[in-house]
């Protein structure tokens, strides 16, 4: 059964990391694709419209790299409240590299999710399984 | 907008190790960074202004170490820095020389200095195994002037050196050899922009 092996929690972390590291530049080019946002407001925006779990300290030096790359500009704006902020914004080269990653990770994720709907379905039917057998462990329901 | 004292110091001592992890990079990009990093610190703290806030957010940057490594994408430098192999910063030293002419200057030198340093250090070597053999020969007539390093035998014109060909070379090389080193990771930190900063 799925209980006698689970997969080891410190690989599978860890691959999850990689997979939202992996993904983190499309979902920031993303954020500014409506309009500038300084580093918090953008940090702010993929915790709340995501389930990003962002280290904040990869945002700032992935900036840094994007702008280096021309995929995103920035400028010094003064605020009323106090400090300046520092605004990105995309240019034209950023919204086409969005464009493009947007597409090949619609295409990716259309396949991935082909090859998982076998798997899909058998941990569907383990699932109900449980549900309707008598639970010996007791820690484990749902 | 201020934070409470003992905050603002353990800010500014992040702050401030960060710059100095940072110092490779171009002054402007540096103090962009930094600042950048400080109302980071402080929108992150501006209502509280607690020890803790400051400490949470701080944490959440990871180690000045950390944060400062992230930024310096540059390979090649990163390498570099890390190798003091002289192959590996010739290496270096070659990938920049065919990129601009700064970095041929820089290579050429290097080789020279590199060459000299390492021959004038096996020239101190045989001076001791082979004293009479090795030295420095200089020949300068009214039609011909020479001036070369000679080992294993009799050499036309006068030894110029002598006995101080050991310290040159048993010294002296490897100092020249050091110094090339240095003066090759000094370029490589001054003049190399790396790319994404450009």
């Amino acid at each position: 059964m799925k209980e006698s092996s689970p997969p080891t929690p410190e690989s599978s972390e860890k691959w999850e990391i990689q997979l939202r590291k992996g993904s983190l530049e499309l979902a920031i080019l993303a954020a500014l694709w409506e309009g500038r946002l300084y580093g918090l407001e953008i940090l702010r925006h993929l915790e709340t419209n995501s389930d990003m779990i962002v280290v904040e300290g990869t945002v700032y030096p992935l900036l840094s790299r994007l702008r280096g790359l021309g995929f995103v500009e920035s400028e010094w704006v003064e605020s009323e409240f106090g400090h300046p902020r520092k605004y990105y914004r995309l240019t034209a080269a950023g919204r086409q590299r969005a464009v493009e990653m947007s597409r090949i990770w619609a295409r990716f994720s259309a396949s991935m999710n082909d090859l998982l709907a076998p798997l899909e379905k058998e941990t569907q039917g383990e699932h109900e399984g449980k549900k309707t057998g008598i639970d010996k462990t007791g820690e484990e329901k749902p | 907008m201020t934070l409470a004292a003992e905050s603002q110091k353990s800010a500014d001592a992040y702050l401030a190790a960060l710059r100095r992890q940072l110092r490779e990079l171009m002054d402007e990009d540096v103090n962009d960074i930094v600042a950048e990093i400080r109302m980071h610190i402080l929108d992150k703290t501006s209502d509280g202004a607690e020890p803790d806030a400051v400490a949470a957010t701080l944490a959440a940057l990871g180690t000045p170490a950390e944060l400062a490594e992230r930024y310096r994408t540059d390979e090649l430098l990163k390498r570099a820095r890390m190798s003091r192999s002289p192959a590996y910063l010739l290496r270096s030293l070659l990938r920049w020389a065919g990129l601009s002419l700064v970095g041929l200057i820089v290579f050429c030198i290097s080789v020279i200095g590199f060459g000299l340093g390492g021959g004038f250090f096996i020239l101190g070597v045989l001076k001791v195994i082979n004293y009479h053999g090795t030295g420095l020969w200089g020949q300068f007539t009214d039609t011909n002037w020479s001036l070369g390093f000679q080992s294993g035998g009799n050499g036309a014109g006068h030894e110029l050196l002598g006995w101080w060909l050991l310290p040159l070379g048993l010294l002296g090389g490897p100092a020249l050899f050091f110094l090339t080193a240095r003066f090759g990771l000094w370029s490589l930190r001054k003049f190399w922009r790396p790319r994404a900063w450009r």
